[in-house]
């Protein structure tokens, strides 16, 4: 089968690689240019405040100084779902909430300047619990939503956007239940995806209403868009996106980062670069939302879900841009792991004064499966069900359906993923190790092993909207015009593959432009695993729209119609008569050939992945090492498999299988400040401690575009988390219910901590 | 980083004069892999008007043994200690520490007298001043220890008092079960203490106008067993949550002689005296190393979310005794 591809499947090198190995590339801190200002922000050192007033005479006499910007400087620029969130406000919403922007000559003046400004606040209750930010009383952070309830849907999703999952009879559903368990279960420790490089933007002004931004994005193209809504539709935004160290959804949220530059080089008149410090960006930059459910499942013995009904709770922190749309993505995620034809599983989004949820990788199924899946296996071990006879029975199959975002059923139309899950299970060795609810795979002394299974899928493979074009030239090369950014997976050199798989081309004769949206059409960015099936079709049906174009040009000359043309390595020829064939430089010197592509959702497909795992407990210190990871998918071709195996072996960090072990994000509930907002106190896996992935990937066409492929490089970190916790439980025979399953959980779980708490107050015992 | 005058001293009596000269607002660097993560974080309400860089100073990185023990100059090296022959075979509980230390980089660069006398790790102690500005403990001068009431998870569990931060120090756990003393000089002479003297709640021991020059380790029988065993979150790069060290001399599965010292339990690393008397003259078998993990952790007071630090505690030190044996 491989072998009818000349470049899909093939393992080519990147385009970029010499140029990231070597240092070349550029990234946005690269970028020089003259007249480069700095800026710096000030943050607010309270949860909850008004700000009476600030002075900032001194600051802005500071020498080198360029700008300084206060609420009472800027124009009413409104970010946020709906746009509710000013990009400086009067009021402060957590610590570390912007106060004021400093644009100098260098970034330490810039920083000298910050402390030279003076704010006076009034201190406002905070609060910083969701359910405390439900009572009635609460400090509220918004006028807009009373009550800190976030206004619900999502206007881009349509009028219909998905919000709860209500369908069939649950009460019945109850009743045909053998089983029925409930609680309440969260996964609330907010990790940061943490992408390598931090957030930032240059900013270029030009007067009256126009601004160039280099961003660092894996979606550049929705910056214009973002950012135009955001300036009240009072601002021409042009984005040119370079490389991206790394994004896992996080950077869609830039645009305070780009309205700070933004604002500052307006001011100015020079441009201004503005990138946040590591501390910055893990103390103010999009951290996964918080979720808690409060529900209950009924199951018959054989492991199918009768019913499920509850409240998932939402904490989105200070403000939400994203997460309306990971409730009702991750609404649409839950019903393609779980067939159940009666549900009621309302939710509510919370404002909370604390730094900001929004998009990360999972986009709301992995923080609602996070929680559900925990409720699901009391069921399960009450029925006796073995979990992943279960997920597979479960998920998905062809002709099951679901709401999906918009609110509008689908029928899935993909395939059964059963046979990559029994693929990864033999992998794993899953009927060897699987010795029942709440009991270990094996003990050795103190250690203890248990094994756990998760799954996630995700629609989103075919949602949003990209497009692109295919230009021929007569030398025989190729340009692709997309805006799509290269945020590390490799894709821009992936759609190269594919375009000249189209065209029979050398992949060396096919380039890219730069990200740049005022030279290339609409593109929602590689987000989800939305690259492959959505971004490819726009790039594919380009590419086979020019080589149309290119055969009804040359047809004439070849005597034939265009219809019985092929084309290689240049050369268009007749199909039953290869030898009869003119170089595209037939078209003329003076000619291109361009082709248009377009891509318009579609939500009837999803992808897959199963990740086991086995952990091994010391139960004498409680700390959980994996010891093996397997992840199991079928992707129906691989089109390059060094890009995917990186994709798979990235299931562990960015708020992934780690946010089970030991990734999270530390906020002192009594104050609101972020305590680990450094690469020591945020703990997060460095190659020293990788355990052995295996990843089992099967290749059954799916009915996507020509090359049947579908996209699953998002959901490698989703199955992860709920399955550690799994198996962590059967490790020690005990439920564990909290992530991350840190010494001191496990050992509080197992009874060996009962803790003494010394009285007395702080500094005085 | 703000500005600060950088002067390289040549000798240790300059260095000191230089301490003096600037009343305590002046620091000194010797690895500055601590330094700078304080100088770029300005989490301190005070900035030093000086850097004294003392990498300049000769013959301060030695690291020598004659017959009663060994000795190492401040600056030597962390990585130098863990490849010296010297330390690895009569010391090697020392070396073993110092391999604990975070990355290889910051091994290079690191000193054995920097280790000792870096910062403490506290979350709030250290909250980055450009989040909202630094937060006000007792530590820095004023208010109570935000810890207490906080988020504690990785404080004191024994003798904290007034700041609950822990000694972040590795080698100074294994020094302080070899005995070892900490060697301070200052314009008017030099002085000796012992490593567990060396740590007070609110700082070290250092006084005005002084600065560490070397460490001095008693020798050790070469039959005692040595140990030190480090809890992590995360293998590599990573300070303690409880670590262990102990000099074990046993005849015939008979302890002689038995130290152990707790470290990132307190604000220094702790002798655990009675774990220590239990020891001494019994059989080693792993009821008494129960025993004596108890006895060791008998004092400790867990703050509101550390409690589990005093069962890992125990742990190790069961393990270090039993693999005395």
């Amino acid at each position: 089968m491989a072998d009818e591809y000349r470049f899909i499947g093939k393992t080519i090198p990147r385009k970029d690689a010499a140029e990231i190995v070597t240092g070349s590339a550029r990234f946005l801190n690269d970028i020089k240019m003259p007249g480069l200002l700095y800026g710096k922000v000030l943050r607010s050192p309270h949860p909850h405040a008004l700000i009476r007033q600030i002075d900032k005479s001194k600051a802005a006499n500071l020498k080198g100084v360029k700008g300084v910007l206060t609420w009472e400087d800027i124009p009413d620029w409104r970010g946020g779902t709906p746009r509710s969130t000013r990009v400086l406000d009067r009021k402060v919403r957590y610590v570390g909430d912007a106060v004021a922007l400093v644009a100098a000559e260098t970034e330490e003046t810039a920083k000298e300047a910050l402390r030279l400004i003076e704010v006076e606040y009034e201190l406002l209750p905070a609060v910083l619990d969701m359910e405390e930010a439900l009572k009635p009383g609460a400090p509220q952070l918004y006028d807009e939503f009373p009550g800190n309830v976030v206004k619900p849907g999502v206007p881009f999703f349509g009028p219909k956007s998905l919000k709860d999952v209500v369908m069939g009879d649950v009460e019945k559903g109850f009743q045909e239940a053998d089983v029925i368990t409930e609680g309440t279960f969260g996964y609330e420790n907010i990790p940061n995806p943490l992408p390598p490089e931090p957030p930032g933007a240059i900013a270029q002004w030009e007067e009256p209403n126009k601004v160039t931004l280099w961003v660092s994005n894996q979606a550049s193209y929705m910056d214009t868009v973002t950012l135009f809504h955001v300036t009240g539709r009072q601002v021409e935004v042009r984005s040119i996106g370079g490389p991206c160290g790394g994004s896992y959804g996080s950077k869609f949220m830039s645009w305070q980062v780009q309205s700070y530059a933004t604002l500052l080089s307006r001011a100015t008149g020079r441009p201004v670069k503005l990138i946040m410090t590591k501390e910055e960006h893990l103390a103010n930059f999009t951290l996964r939302p918080s979720s808690r459910i409060k529900a209950r499942v009924g199951m018959k013995r054989d492991g199918t879900v009768t019913a499920v009904a509850g409240t998932w709770m939402i904490d989105t922190g200070y403000y939400s841009m994203t997460t309306q749309s990971q409730v009702a993505v991750g609404a649409g995620e839950v019903q393609i792991m779980v067939r159940c034809p009666n549900w009621n599983l309302r939710n509510v989004i919370v404002c909370t004064n604390r730094n900001a949820s929004g998009i990360v990788r999972g986009f709301g199924g992995q923080e609602l499966k996070c929680c559900l899946i925990p409720l699901l296996s009391l069921a399960m071990e009450k029925a006796g069900v073995d979990p992943l006879e279960f997920l597979k029975k479960n998920y998905v199959k062809p002709g099951d359906g679901y709401f999906w975002r918009d609110g509008i059923w689908y029928e899935y139309r993909g395939v059964d993923y059963t046979k990559a899950m029994q693929s990864g299970a033999e992998r794993f060795g899953w009927k060897e190790k699987w010795k029942g609810w709440l009991k270990p795979s094996s003990i050795d002394g103190v250690k203890r092993r248990g094994i756990g299974v998760g799954v996630h899928g995700n629609a989103d493979i075919g949602e949003d909207s990209s497009e692109a074009y295919v230009r021929l030239h007569p030398d025989g090369t190729a340009m692709v015009f997309s805006c799509v950014t290269e945020h590390g997976t490799g894709q821009r050199t992936n759609f190269l593959k594919m375009v000249a798989e189209v065209l029979q081309l050398p992949v060396e004769r096919v380039s890219i432009t730069p990200s740049d949206s005022l030279v290339n059409p609409y593109e929602f960015g590689p987000a989800g695993s939305r690259g492959t099936y959505a971004i490819g079709s726009a790039v594919i049906a380009a590419a086979e729209d020019a080589k149309q174009k290119l055969f009804e040009i040359l047809a004439p000359r070849l005597q034939a119609d265009p219809k019985e043309l092929d084309t290689s390595d240049g050369f268009v020829f007749v199909r039953s008569n290869p030898g009869k064939r003119l170089p595209w430089k037939a078209v003329g010197p003076d000619r291109t050939c361009t082709g248009f592509g377009r891509f318009s959702p579609d939500y009837t497909l999803s992808n897959c992945m199963m990740t086991f795992i086995e952990v091994e407990v010391d139960t004498e210190t409680g700390k959980v090492t994996l010891v093996q990871v397997v992840n199991a998918t079928d992707v129906g071709r691989i089109i390059d498999p060094p890009g995917l195996e990186g994709q798979l072996n990235g299931c562990l960090g960015s708020a992934g299988i780690d946010s089970a072990v030991f990734e999270e994000t530390i906020l002192d509930r009594r104050s609101g400040h972020i305590m680990n907002t450094n690469l020591i106190e945020y703990k997060w896996r460095t190659s020293l401690e990788l355990p052995p992935i295996d990843n089992v990937v099967m290749e059954t066409p799916i009915d996507s575009h020509r090359f049947n492929a579908v996209g699953v490089g998002e959901i490698a970190t989703s199955p992860g988390p709920s399955a550690v916790l799994m198996a962590v439980s059967n490790a020690i025979g005990t439920w564990m219910h909290e992530y991350p399953v840190t010494p001191e959980r496990v050992l509080k779980v197992l009874g060996k901590v009962k803790p003494r708490v010394r009285r007395g107050k702080g500094g005085e015992a | 980083m703000r500005s600060f005058s950088h002067i390289s001293a040549a000798t240790v009596d300059q260095a000191c004069s230089l301490l003096r000269k600037y009343k305590g607002k002046a620091v000194l660097n010797a690895g500055g892999t601590d330094l700078l993560l304080t100088l770029k974080g300005e989490h301190l309400f005070e900035y030093p008007e000086a850097v004294i860089d003392i990498k300049t100073i000769d013959g301060l990185d030695s690291i020598s043994e004659n017959e009663d023990g060994l000795k190492i100059g401040a600056l030597a090296k962390l990585s130098a200690i863990t490849r010296s022959p010297l330390v690895r075979n009569g010391y090697g509980a020392l070396a073993e520490a110092a391999l604990t230390v975070a990355t290889p980089q910051i091994r290079n660069a690191g000193t054995i007298g920097g280790n000792l006398c870096q910062d403490v790790r506290c979350w709030y102690y250290r909250y980055p001043r450009h989040i909202g500005g630094p937060m006000t403990c007792l530590r820095k001068g004023k208010g109570p220890c935000l810890a207490v009431a906080g988020d504690n998870r990785y404080h004191a569990i024994i003798g904290g008092k007034k700041c609950f931060a822990v000694c972040p120090s590795d080698t100074a756990v294994a020094l302080a079960a070899m005995d070892g003393k900490i060697r301070i000089a200052s314009a008017s002479g030099e002085r000796t203490i012992p490593v567990t003297g060396f740590f007070s709640p609110l700082g070290n021991g250092l006084k005005s106008g002084e600065m560490v020059i070397s460490v001095e380790v008693p020798k050790i029988k070469g039959t005692a067993k040595q140990t030190f065993l480090k809890f992590t979150l995360r293998k590599p790069v990573d300070f303690a949550i409880v670590s262990v060290a102990s000099v074990i001399l046993q005849d015939k599965g008979v302890c002689v002689d038995g130290r152990i010292a707790l470290g990132a339990v307190a604000p220094g690393p702790v002798r655990a005296e009675k774990a220590e008397e239990t020891l001494k003259g019994k059989p080693i078998t792993p009821e008494l190393a129960a025993e004596a993990a108890e006895q060791a952790l008998a004092d400790a007071k867990p703050l509101s979310m550390n409690a589990y630090k005093v069962e890992i505690a125990k742990t190790l030190v069961k393990r270090a005794v039993l693999t005395g044996l």
